[in-house]
């Protein structure tokens, strides 16, 4: 399993990198961590001509926090500082959660953020909790940047929005909202290294005083091609508080939202069963989470 | 072709690659340490396991030409000057966690960036810090005993 030929740049800054991709466009592909394009380049799945390794552009790196407007991730962010990330584990728990389950250890600390979101795979580990979190991803040329929320940015299984001659360079995530919680949840075939049957984040906020669910937000992985955003669920749970009647009727809406299919990882049958699980499952926790901020 | 220089073990190699070329390769072949193993050649043993700046990573999956400045070890580098094993590496030896030896480099390695981040894990922690680590032979428990006991050695060691 060799590689073809091709050249390799590694710019250092970000004037650099467009410059780059405006010239080379598609016969190019950035390279982040690698741990999906260097495969598919060892199956000859693609062929490009030029590679742009962007790890050393510093604007594309790390995570910071302005108060009221919310997080800003570069995109070639390892998946292991975002684990690890004790700002991260405090206001966005689902992203904390899901970024802990993908691969291994080495696996982590070479995948980027962005790598997972333009790869765009439909059992993805963190695109489920960051569009739960109301995420949007900044992509940016020569031309500037332009912004979109990332359930539009992912089109299906491997289809993005991402221009030839743009790379995505942040994420923002919102100021989680008084009283609200995240969690994340996932179904596999054992514990470690597993690529997920079905995922799941639930995004909830309280109102200001009560126990009634102010907004929510349930969204389904692996489950179609891309990122699944419940309609039904917060149609029957907003304004209420959560009861056991409430949740068996948000399940099984989720349920029946759900598109799976059969492949090597799961049944469709059984696919559905877990969204029904896991949408009970994280409803509970994140009520619970959520009044105890 | 182009020549560059990596830093492997504290030594510096002046060394030809393509950017096609993979790490594991360049390591095993160029450079000739072959304790870097190569098994599946697509992330998921673990054999190929090296430590970049202190940080596990798979070289079946990292082009060699993109370690420029960069700090690599492999397993040719943990035993010190006169030839005595690291603690981790005597650990496998007498807690038998060694058969094949296959996956031993690479297990060793990600034992090492564990220790080095968290010098008294749990064995939880243990075995999630060598979940990327595919064993054919021992079991694992063999392997989860030998880093508990490392750590054990290495941080009464330091105390001493
Ligand atoms: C052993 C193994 C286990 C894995 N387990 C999981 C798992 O459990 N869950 C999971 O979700 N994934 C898993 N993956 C897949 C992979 O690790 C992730 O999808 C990872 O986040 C990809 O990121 P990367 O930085 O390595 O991307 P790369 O491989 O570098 O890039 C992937 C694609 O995105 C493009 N790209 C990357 N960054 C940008 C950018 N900033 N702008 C524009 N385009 C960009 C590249 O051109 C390429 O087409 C696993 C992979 C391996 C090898
Ligand atoms: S050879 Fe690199 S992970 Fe298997
Ligand atoms: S000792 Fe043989 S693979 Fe681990």
């Amino acid at each position: 399993m060799y590689l073809h030929e091709f050249e390799y740049y590694a710019p250092m800054t970000a004037e650099e990198a467009f410059g780059l991709i405006g010239r080379l466009g598609s016969n190019a592909k950035v390279l982040a961590g690698g741990t999906d394009l260097l495969l598919m380049m060892k199956e000859k799945m693609l062929t490009p001509q030029y590679l742009i390794d962007i790890n050393g552009v510093p604007e594309f790196q790390g995570i910071s926090y302005e108060p009221a407007k919310g997080t800003v991730i570069g995109a070639a962010t390892k998946i292991a500082e975002i684990e690890h990330s004790s700002l991260i584990k405090e206001k966005y728990f689902a992203l904390h959660q899901a970024a802990g389950e993908l691969g291994s250890v080495q696996v982590r600390s070479m995948a980027t953020i962005g790598g997972n979101s333009c790869h765009a795979s439909p059992a993805a580990e963190t695109t489920t909790p960051l569009v739960a979190l109301g995420a949007k991803v900044l992509l940016a040329s020569d031309a500037g940047e332009r912004e979109l929320p990332l359930e539009d940015f992912i089109l299906g299984n491997r289809k993005t929005a991402l221009g030839e001659k743009e790379l995505v360079s942040r994420f923002i995530l919102p100021e989680p909202a008084p009283r609200s919680a995240s969690c994340y949840g996932h179904i596999g075939l054992r514990n470690a290294m597993e690529i997920d049957a079905v995922n799941m984040a639930v995004n909830l906020v309280l109102e200001v005083s009560g126990r009634k669910i102010k907004e929510l937000k349930l969204v389904m992985g692996s489950v179609a091609p891309k990122p699944l955003v419940s309609l039904e669920v917060p149609a029957i749970l907003v304004g209420h508080e959560l009861s056991d009647d409430l949740v068996e009727k948000a399940a099984l809406a989720a349920c029946g939202e759900a598109k799976p299919i059969s492949d090597i990882r799961a049944s469709a049958e059984y696919r559905r069963e877990m969204v029904y699980v896991l949408a009970r499952r994280l409803l509970y926790q994140a009520f619970n989470a959520a009044q105890e901020v | 072709m182009k020549l560059i220089q990596l830093d492997i073990n504290n030594q510096v190699y002046e060394i030809p690659v393509n950017p096609r070329d993979l790490l594991v390769d360049v390591i095993r072949k160029k450079v000739g340490l072959t304790g870097t193993k190569k098994g599946c050649g697509q992330g998921d043993c673990g054999a190929c396991t090296v430590l970049i700046n202190g940080v596990p990573v798979l070289s079946c999956i990292t082009l060699a030409i993109s370690c420029l400045g960069k700090k690599i070890s492999t397993i040719e580098g943990m035993a010190d000057e006169q030839g005595n094993l690291h603690p981790i590496q005597q650990a496998f030896v007498d807690h038998g966690a060694v058969q094949c030896g296959f996956c031993t480099p690479g297990m060793i390695l990600s034992a090492k960036a564990l220790l080095d981040q968290n010098p008294l894990p749990s064995v939880l922690e243990i075995k999630r810090s060598i979940s990327g680590n595919i064993c054919r032979c021992t079991g694992y428990k063999k392997i989860v005993e030998a880093i508990s006991a490392a750590a054990k050695e290495i941080s009464t060691g330091e105390v001493k």
